[in-house]
């Protein structure tokens, strides 16, 4: 643009600034339009992509999980409400709040035996016998989804991770740091004794005894001083597979 | 699923810590619930009538974990069978347990229904008759153990059910049934 001095040149310099501006703000429009646009045909192509594997979404856990994922990268939660299009779509909402009160029954029928503590895998194992005539198929991430929704109604549930394993909280216990490190050495051989707790961390015959109490007062631990060695050993059913017996007979 | 006669063993009977009888409550309490129901179900299915807690009775002990129950814990357990009424001490020292896995009672509807499903409504039998004959067989009656059956009968015989009263030999009491 050709610089004109006085006045109309300096008119000129802000009508120009003007234009440029109203253009970035239109570009940016246009940018965001776009990306709606963009956004929205995605909505609506996963909409359908929904509607046509309806089946699929329901009877395979993992496509089901892959399915979430793809909903969460476009910001989509197919479990936000019970009502609405997608809950009504793939009746997937109902799916998470019945998985749901049968995770709080099982924990419920198991804690006098566990604590109050099971591991995720029993946990899911505990629920497929339990809908057995169930059409669709239960997963960890399932069953990982409708605890996150039961977090969410504040009900004091929490799946926490010990060594390998997750494990499904379902008392308001906090674990201690000390006893997670128990949990953990158990884990092995599904007991330990005190004397292995003072080895294996270091720890005194004190703080040993007193985490190892806590955690059978608390009823995630059972004593055994049957062996033959004479050597009392504290056992944690939540590590050990033995879950399931006590609520097959309960459920 | 180890079984033990036809009843197929709960999956605790194989860990050790219920073979300790537990301190704290809610987990003791747990444990005691699990083995009143093994007894009595191990009982009915093999018709176990007497339980002594010091001779060989299967369920007190696993070999496969080596792990047996102790005096105390027998004692535990079928004295909280006996709470529930399914159970007596035969003795003060409570060293052995009359086992009502039927309630005598019951076992009273038990011999009434099998008498009208015999037939056997105004016959006559011997008590050794009813708990062994051909009828009893296949029922809950055959073979059952001779001083529950007595108590069963005398039941009925309070109710009018029956009478009760000495054969002509020493051998045998017989019955007479007015159903």
């Amino acid at each position: 643009m050709r610089r004109r001095a006085g006045i109309g040149g300096l008119q000129n310099a802000a009508a120009a600034r003007d234009q440029y501006r109203l253009l970035g703000e239109n570009v940016a429009r246009l940018r965001t339009d776009l990306m709606k646009e963009q956004l929205s045909t995605f909505r609506s192509q996963l909409e359908d992509f929904a509607r046509k594997h309806k089946n699929d979404i329901r009877k395979n856990p993992a496509f089901r999980s892959q399915f979430h994922e793809m909903c969460a990268k476009v910001g989509v939660d197919p479990l936000a409400s019970n009502k609405g299009f997608w809950a009504e779509l793939l009746g997937i909402g109902d799916f998470y709040y019945e998985l749901g009160v049968q995770i709080v029954d099982v924990c419920l029928a198991t804690r006098p035996h566990n604590g109050g503590l099971i591991n995720l895998e029993e946990l899911c194992k505990l629920l497929s016998q339990r809908r057995k005539g169930a059409r669709e198929v239960v997963s960890e991430d399932d069953c990982l989804r409708a605890i996150g929704k039961l977090k969410v109604l504040g009900s004091g549930f929490e799946v926490i991770t010990v060594g390998k394993r997750k494990l499904v909280r379902s008392v308001p216990t906090e674990l201690k740091k000390d006893h997670n490190e128990i949990l953990e050495l158990s884990q092995a051989q599904g007991f330990v004794t005190g004397e292995e707790v003072e080895r294996r961390l270091s720890w005194s015959t004190g703080r040993a005894t007193d985490a190892l109490e806590t955690l059978l007062d608390e009823g995630l631990a059972m004593i055994d001083e049957g062996h033959r060695d004479g050597k009392r050993r504290y056992w944690f059913p939540c590590v050990s597979s033995v879950s399931s017996f006590v609520a097959s007979e309960t459920i | 699923m180890q079984k033990l006669g036809e009843l197929k063993l709960p999956h605790f009977f194989n860990y050790p810590p219920y073979f300790t009888l537990q301190p704290v409550r809610e987990t003791r309490e747990k444990q005691i619930q699990l083995w009143k129901e093994l007894i009595l179900d191990y009982c009915r299915t093999q018709k176990i009538f007497v339980v002594g807690l010091e001779e060989d009775f299967a369920l007190f002990s696993n070999p496969a974990i080596e792990r047996s129950l102790n005096h105390e814990a027998r004692v535990a357990f079928l004295s909280a069978i006996v709470s529930d009424g399914r159970a007596e001490w035969m003795d003060k020292g409570h060293r052995r347990c009359l086992i009502l896995w039927h309630r005598i009672q019951d076992w009273a509807d038990i011999i009434l229904r099998f008498v009208k499903d015999n037939g056997l409504e105004d016959s006559v039998m011997t008590v050794e008759e009813i708990r062994s004959g051909i009828e009893s067989r296949g029922t809950d009656i055959h073979g059952m153990d001779r001083t529950v059956l007595m108590r069963a009968l005398k039941l009925l015989e309070n109710k009018g059910k029956l009478a009760i009263f000495k054969g002509t030999s020493t051998d045998d009491e017989g019955v007479k049934f007015s159903v």
